[in-house]
């Protein structure tokens, strides 16, 4: 195991747990209305929409690199699938989260919600990034996808 | 240790050709408890005066191209494992004596001999007449205008008096100069035609008369552990009005100097030589061009060739006490001959006994997968995987001198070899021929069974292995070159043991 491969790993889980930590930052930056955003903290779905973004990031990027690992599927673009995927379902997750639990609150802000899902899709590709360039060193067929190096 | 190895005339270029192939497969001689005889140098020496033979020239272009891909693979290293393993060198690259000169090639320099008719090389016209008389009775006139730079086709008794010189020549003071104690020397020729059977035992005599010459080692020359491989009949040659070679000739030279050689050589109280092998084949070979030499005499590869290839493998890793007595002398001649395990015209590997399977067998395996790569999977890897670690193998790899010298050369050279030798009689098909799924390669050996069906074999078959490997493994002070090669050899190691049935 190179040093250097585990200094990927570390900066990657440290930028993670940062994300995290900085999570209502993170989201209210780029998409923040009143109302709507208020709700997102005192239901505590700033806890838990990250959460699940991180969670399905992390995994996709282990599904390919650990599970797929196959010769046939080492291409850029075999990555670029599991990132598109990766940002479908991980705002569809958070989606269905939040509306499941507006809805037990009575609330209703579906527009809101798409939009800041659309926030969430780049939160989830760029998790998906530090993911990958996090673990790929380890993975026997696709470590040097999506960029050699 | 080194084995110099003295192949003379077209069937000691044929052999080594075989002998090339099995080394660049990685086939290392192994000692009687199975293990790689370690320092192995081998240093062939091709004594043929007929320099335009063009199974010479194939032959020497092999060794150069062979000498230039383990350079490249492995520097000076000497014990190494996998393709290209036996480290061949030059007598030149060799030689510390920079009084001598010699060229750096493969080729012994026979310059004296063959630039001239036997008539004026033997001195006929300057002979009194009772000489003259005398060397009509030995020579027949066709032979006595015999150009030597075609060789002696088929005339023992002139190779016998041309290739007497050798003792006088630079090459054979440099041979001299560079054997130590410990070092071994392998003949490679032919019973049957003229320069092989002229100069084997010509210069058996001359070594283990070496203590009369004026060189160098000369006492360590004079006990040195000495095999031969000497080829039966093995070929048949077309019909020709001209009759200076004659297929009907074969058999009766062959008596004659096996005969010769029991008296001179290998009688039972002789240890003149170590080691003597003995291979032919009464199988008929598909007919050979009639060409005494004016024409170049390219002749088709043979099993036989193939089988005569093993002998000085096999020499090599004889024990040093079973060649020679506690004060350092020869002992009596140990002979060996070859057989296959079935007795059938189509040659695969299951027709070899297991001796010959575990020697061959894989080896050769790997390196017909390896060319099957080369050819059909490396072009599309490049950029992915194993490929992209240190150090890298870039698209230029391709284009570089090692990689066309591997691929449009040797591996040339390794093809046309397999299908002359399926294209003979008998016919020798390892491999199937054209077939480029590597499932189906081996000639009557399937990948094993699986639940579901057979397992493949295939260019990704050897990338996720080779990617697997290349993870673990450290090539940073290595070559690209290295890397691909060994990194090939020790997937193939593993694949052809896990996914193809188990023939040894």
């Amino acid at each position: 195991m190179k040093q250097q491969h585990l200094i990927y790993l570390i900066a990657g889980i440290v930028v993670t747990v940062l994300f995290y930590i900085f999570r209502i930052n993170a989201y209210e930056s780029i998409y923040s209305v009143a109302g709507y955003s208020d709700q997102l903290y005192n239901l505590g779905l700033y806890d838990m929409i990250p959460l699940i973004t991180i969670v399905v990031a992390w995994a996709m990027a282990a599904i390919y690199y650990f599970a797929i690992n196959s010769v046939r599927f080492d291409r850029w673009y075999h990555w670029l699938v599991m990132l598109a995927l990766t940002v479908m379902l991980a705002p569809i997750a958070g989606y269905m989260v939040n509306s499941s639990i507006f809805d037990e609150n009575g609330l209703s802000y579906v527009a809101e919600s798409l939009t800041f899902e659309l926030v969430n899709m780049m939160w989830a590709a760029l998790l998906f990034i530090v993911a990958s360039f996090s673990m790929r060193w380890w993975s026997t067929n696709c470590r040097h996808t999506p960029i050699p190096q | 240790m080194r084995l110099f190895l003295l192949a003379i005339g077209g069937t000691g270029s044929r052999v080594l050709k075989s002998l090339l192939m099995l080394s660049a497969a990685g086939v290392r001689p192994v000692d009687e408890d199975g293990h790689p005889v370690p320092n192995l140098e081998i240093v062939p020496v091709i004594i043929d005066p007929h320099k335009s033979n063009e199974d010479l020239k194939r032959t020497e272009a092999l060794l150069t191209n062979y000498r230039s891909i383990r350079n490249r693979l492995y520097g000076n290293e000497v014990n190494v494992d996998g393709f290209f393993a036996n480290r061949i060198v030059t007598l030149r690259e060799i030689m510390s004596d920079s009084t001598i000169q010699l060229n750096d090639t493969f080729i012994f320099n026979l310059s004296a001999v063959e630039r001239e008719k036997f008539r004026d090389f033997i001195g006929y016209d300057t002979m009194n007449e009772a000489n003259q008389a005398l060397t009509s009775l030995l020579f027949a006139d066709y032979q006595l205008e015999n150009r030597m730079n075609i060789g002696f086709v088929g005339s023992p008794n002139i190779g016998s008096v041309a290739l007497n010189e050798i003792k006088d020549s630079d090459e054979f003071k440099a041979l001299a100069n560079v054997f130590n104690a410990g070092d071994r020397i392998f003949f490679i020729s032919s019973i049957f035609g003229g320069t092989g059977a002229a100069g084997f035992p010509i210069m058996v005599k001359n070594l283990r008369q070496a203590s009369n010459l004026d060189i160098n080692n000369r006492d360590v020359l004079r006990r040195a552990p000495i095999g031969g491989i000497t080829v039966l009949p093995y070929f048949n040659i077309e019909h020709n009005d001209d009759h200076r070679i004659d297929k009907a000739d074969f058999i009766v030279k062959t008596q004659s100097a096996l005969y010769y050689y029991k008296e001179t050589l290998t009688g039972s109280n002789d240890s003149e030589l170590n080691a003597i092998f003995y291979v032919g084949d009464q199988e008929v070979s598909k007919p050979y061009a009639y060409d005494p030499g004016e024409h170049g005499q390219r002749n088709r590869a043979h099993l036989v060739e193939l089988v005569a290839a093993m002998a000085p493998l096999k020499f090599a890793g004889i024990a040093d006490s079973r060649l020679t007595d506690q004060n350092g002398y020869p002992m009596p001649t140990m002979a060996f001959e070859f057989g296959l395990e079935k007795d059938v015209r189509d040659v695969d590997f299951l027709a070899f006994g297991s001796s010959t399977r575990h020697l061959i067998y894989e080896p050769l395996v790997r390196f017909h997968l390896l060319f099957l790569f080369l050819r059909t999977g490396l072009r599309g890897m490049i950029g992915q995987g194993f490929t992209e670690d240190e150090p890298k193998l870039k698209s230029d790899f391709l284009t570089s001198q090692f990689y066309r010298t591997l691929t449009d050369q040797f591996m040339r050279g390794y093809v046309e070899w397999l299908s002359e030798m399926y294209d003979n009689n008998r016919s020798v098909q390892l491999f199937n021929m054209g077939e480029n799924d590597m499932s189906n390669a081996i000639h009557h050996v399937h990948t094993r069974k699986s639940l579901l069906g057979r397992k493949t074999v295939d260019n990704n078959t050897f990338k996720a292995e080779m990617n697997r490997l290349s993870r673990d493994a450290k090539y940073s002070t290595r070559t690209a070159e290295y890397k691909l090669l060994d990194l090939f050899n020790r997937a193939a190691t593993t694949i052809v043991r896990d996914r193809y049935e188990n023939i040894n």
